[in-house]
């Protein structure tokens, strides 16, 4: 950790050299202080997220949607030019992995497969194996049709949650992607925006544009099914009436295994899915949080702070990259005090 | 007869011849023969012989005289010499040269008288310093001591003798000097106790040693007087120590008095000397008759005279106790036990029935036993009251729920409606109040053994009336509401079939006006919420669809959106209720919203942003096709094959 001296009313270290235009997502690496920041200009960037030094850039042909790491050295990324790429930051190379027939959203890459996963617009899921030879035709390992556009995916171990317009969700084991797992729907009931597997592998957090989120299972028994629930967060309450803002971001703390969610209400609060406690919130950051990263041991979160398009083509506020410590109290669990035995 | 004759001799020759001339004519005359004068003549010459003889030997004697008489001198020199512890001077030595015994005695004779001088003086030095010493010793010995080993000795008479003697002598002056010292701190300390016990110190002293009063002259200090001086000392520090436990004893009791009556400063500043040594040690009072009988008597007659008072005051101090357990056990919502007893015990002690003081004992104990149970019920005491005006405000809120004017604009409207917001808050927190009151109240009756009573009440058992009384409520409005539900969806789906659309908001009002009581919830904490229905999409039929949340609303909008058979943008797939998990908010506000969405809903040709009360929705789009921000950001459009 930077040994520099955070304002206390700061959100955190802003990172020189953000992006130009909005930001739709950034990742620390499980490897170290990495982050890698996608952005609507265009542009992959790796930074020293402790240092605050942009290490690396990488020019897209249209905006990036989304980048994800493969190691420390190289790493991914989805873009709206339909096109998956792979870069790697030393030599500064980049090649395409492979195409969409519409713009890619996410893209994943999953150690325990060692395949790609990229989802799109164009309502398909696609696997990829990067070892293979360069060029889509040898990368691409499978094409699995999506009952939408997908919006969100999420990997833990071996499961793959992938969320699609039209609140759908589809569970995949990475090991038989013929089939989906399980089909589900978001129990939310507006649109999807964001969903992130519990690092335990039990479940998934599923945000929505309505200001809630979704805890929700894997387990379809009764028992595991008795544990859902959803909650509402990222509102604000005024003379009775309830502003509602869009929960655009979710994020796991590696090692306690509560998590921040962010909203377009410029908040990010976190919380405790198993106490169903709010543990803390931060201080308001200038505009939307599009998103939120925590780093491999916790002790950092990424905030981005990136107007998010909810009410168009507006004036905003420029976009910023965060980087705050994080102290035990924020993240730390707080299970409810049983009453004192008797003595 | 070597002698040359002289004069003398020649006289005495001729006389001797002359008186034979004599003899001889006389025994001519007589005619004596010659034997006779032969024999005359021979005595005469024995007789001569005789007279010779004689002075010889007194010559001799006299000559034996003088040796003796020199020896004895030198004798006593010596005896002297060797008593003084000098070497001999002797007079040995002179006596070679001397000469005739007589020189010799003459010259020994003064030597003799010089050392007899001497040792007259040495033996008045020593007599001075061994008179000294007597003196000392008797003034610092025992009376009855043996004197009699002090005296000069002859035969030791030596300088050394004397520088010994000139040592004890110190040695006993210092002594003296100690003893005085001693014994004048013992009088000392002697007469700041009799000053301090009012006690006379000259008769005081007198009883030790009558001696010692005598002022400049001798002061015995022996052993004995010196312990009988600590004899008294300690003697009178009993004394001292003796009055002064009890004038402490007197001080604390007329404390206890002044703080049980309160007496006022200017009286208790006449007796502050004894109060302010209240916890001095012995040494520590030295003030005169600070201790003294008469001073003692006086504390003790000021004791009494409060006691006196105190009992007076009793009748009025029980009340004033009674009164004050009453109103700690008041606050406390405690019912005492066994009530009268403090009743009983005020008119024992009217009558003089009994010891006043043991009943304010009893009262003081059973003060502070009420204290003890206060505080341990102050917890579960709070709690309550914040549960009790939680309640009242409960019933506050339903009465406003019913009243019909609520929201009519007059004086106060907006005053209610903030009450009746807070209200609706505390409401929903009862339910965990009740818990954590309830646990809270097991615990300690756990603990304490027995019931916790308010107000004589069984406290677990009101709050067990009042969760059974809730619990029937709500089943009750829950009841209300399902057959008003029936109802409406009766009506509703008459009215299709009839082709007619109802207003929505008409019903909105009439469903919306009780709140369900679910478990109770903060804002911003998840919370349970009965969704286990999966949604349905708008497909679906007109069947009424079983939701556990129980709102009309939700009911009469899910079977609104089948009869339209086709969605509106952002309208949301399955009508949406705020499903009232939270009863915090007010419901009113749930159909504000709802309102607002279905607004937003009813627009359909709306080309204008019209906010969903969320920043989130545009409704600009050429389909009824949803889209995330991205997708309109990058200006994505699903094409119509799709």
């Amino acid at each position: 950790m930077s040994a520099a001296v955070l304002p206390t009313s700061s959100g955190g270290r802003e990172l020189s050299n953000p992006p130009s235009d909005g930001i739709s997502n950034l990742r620390f690496s499980n490897h170290s202080d990495h982050l890698l920041v996608s952005s609507w200009d265009k542009t992959v960037r790796l930074y020293d997220a402790s240092a605050n030094i942009l290490k690396g850039e990488f020019m897209h042909g249209g905006p990036v949607l989304d980048c994800c790491f493969h190691d420390d050295f190289s790493g991914f990324s989805a873009s709206a030019d339909n096109t998956v790429r792979r870069f790697v930051f030393g030599t500064g190379k980049e090649d395409i992995l492979g195409r969409h027939e519409a713009p890619v959203r996410c893209v994943e890459y999953s150690y325990a497969a060692g395949q790609v996963i990229t989802g799109s617009w164009d309502k398909t899921l696609k696997c990829w194996d990067p070892r293979g030879a360069s060029g889509p035709d040898r990368t691409l390992v499978g094409t699995y049709p999506q009952p939408e556009r997908v919006y969100s995916l999420s990997l833990v171990g071996h499961r793959l949650v992938v969320a699609t317009a039209g609140r759908h969700v589809n569970v995949y084991d990475l090991r038989n992607m013929s089939q989906p797992e399980q089909r589900r729907e978001s129990s939310l009931k507006y649109q999807t925006r964001c969903v992130r597997c519990y690092p335990n592998g039990t479940g998934f957090a599923l945000s929505s544009v309505e200001g809630r989120v979704a805890m929700e299972f894997f387990d379809l028994s009764e028992a595991g099914q008795s544990k859902k629930y959803a909650f509402k967060c990222h509102r604000k309450s005024e003379a009775g009436k309830d502003t509602v803002y869009p929960v655009n971001a979710i994020a796991f703390h590696p090692i306690y295994g509560t998590f921040a969610t962010g909203g377009c209400d410029g908040y990010v609060n976190v919380w405790d899915g198993n106490n169903k406690k709010r543990l803390y919130q931060y201080s308001k950051y200038p505009t939307s949080i599009a998103a939120l990263s925590f780093s491999r041991d916790g002790r950092l979160l990424a905030v981005a702070s990136s107007y998010t398009f909810e009410e168009g083509d507006i004036a905003r506020e420029p976009d910023a990259i965060f980087v705050r410590n994080v102290n035990e109290v924020e993240v730390k669990p707080k299970p409810k005090a049983l009453p004192a035995p008797p003595p | 007869m070597a002698k040359p004759p002289n004069r003398q001799s020649l006289q005495m020759e001729s006389s001797r011849g002359s008186l034979l001339q004599e003899l001889k004519i006389i025994w001519d005359e007589v005619g004596e023969s010659e034997a006779e004068r032969d024999k005359m003549l021979l005595e005469i010459e024995q007789e001569c012989l005789e007279v010779y003889r004689r002075k010889v030997y007194q010559a001799n004697m006299s000559r034996a005289q003088l040796r003796q008489a020199i020896a004895d001198a030198e004798a006593e020199i010596a005896a002297i010499c060797s008593a003084m512890g000098e070497p001999p001077v002797h007079v040995r030595q002179c006596n070679q040269n001397a000469g005739s015994l007589k020189e010799e005695l003459k010259a020994i004779i003064p030597e003799l008288e010089e050392m007899k001088k001497r040792k007259n003086d040495r033996k008045n030095q020593i007599l001075e310093v061994v008179e000294q010493i007597k003196e000392i010793l008797i003034e610092i010995r025992p009376p009855g001591y043996d004197l009699s080993t002090v005296a000069v000795d002859e035969s030791a008479l030596s300088v050394r003798m004397l520088e010994e003697l000139h040592g004890q002598l110190q040695l006993l002056q210092e002594e003296k000097a100690d003893r005085l010292r001693k014994v004048q701190e013992h009088l000392s300390t002697l007469s700041s106790l009799c000053l301090v016990l009012s006690i006379d110190f000259k008769q005081m002293v007198g009883e030790v040693d009558p001696n010692l009063n005598e002022t400049g002259g001798f002061k015995n200090t022996s052993d004995d007087t010196i312990e009988r001086l600590t004899c008294a000392i300690h003697r009178l520090r009993e004394i001292k120590r003796q009055r002064m436990e009890k004038l402490q004893d007197l001080a604390s009791t007329m404390l206890e008095l002044w703080n049980l009556m309160d007496t006022p400063t200017e009286e208790q500043q006449s007796f502050q000397s004894v109060t302010c040594n209240i916890a001095a040690s012995e040494h520590e009072i030295i003030e005169p008759d600070a201790l003294s009988v008469d001073f003692i008597k006086h504390v003790e007659a000021e004791v009494l005279r409060l006691e006196e008072q105190k009992n007076s005051k009793m009748k009025e101090l029980v009340l004033r106790k009674k009164s004050e357990l009453e109103e700690i056990r008041r606050r406390a919502h405690l019912v005492a036990e066994g009530g009268s007893e403090t009743e009983f015990a005020y008119e024992a002690v009217e009558n003089g029935d009994v010891d006043s003081s043991l009943v304010l004992g009893q009262m003081e104990f059973l003060i502070s036993e009420a204290k003890e149970q206060a505080f341990s019920r102050k917890d579960i005491l709070e709690r309550v009251e914040k549960w009790l005006a939680a309640c009242e405000e409960e019933s506050w809120l339903e009465e406003y729920n019913r009243d019909e004017n609520r929201y009519s604009a007059g004086r106060g409207t907006h005053l209610a409606l903030k009450r009746a917001e807070k209200a609706r808050i505390l409401v929903s927190k009862i339910p965990a109040m009740v818990e954590a009151l309830s646990a809270k109240t097991t615990a300690w009756e756990k603990e304490k053994g027995n019931e916790f009573k308010y107000d004589g009440v069984s406290l677990l058992s009101m709050l067990e009336d009042y969760t059974t009384t809730r619990q029937e409520k709500e089943q009750e409005r829950k009841r209300q509401r399902d057959q008003r539900r029936l109802q409406g969806q009766l009506t509703a789906a008459q009215e299709a079939l009839f082709g007619s659309k109802p207003s929505p908001l008409k019903n909105v009002n009439k469903v919306t006006r009780t709140f369900s009581s679910g478990p109770s919830r903060r804002p911003s904490t998840p919370g349970a919420t009965s969704q286990s229905d999966s949604p349905r999409s708008a497909k679906s039929s007109h069947a009424y669809r079983k939701s556990d949340d129980g709102s009309g609303l939700s009911a009469v909008r899910r079977d609104l959106d089948a009869t339209f058979m086709s969605r509106k943008p952002f309208a949301p797939l399955v009508s949406d209720s705020n499903m009232p998990s939270t009863p915090t908010k007010c419901n009113c506000d749930n159909a504000e919203e709802e309102i607002g969405t279905h607004k937003s809903c009813m627009k359909i040709e709306a080309t204008a942003p019209v906010s969903l009360t969320s920043q989130a929705v545009v409704i600009d789009m050429p389909r009824e096709m949803e889209y995330s921000f991205e997708e309109r950001r990058a200006g994505f459009v699903v094409k119509s094959s799709s």
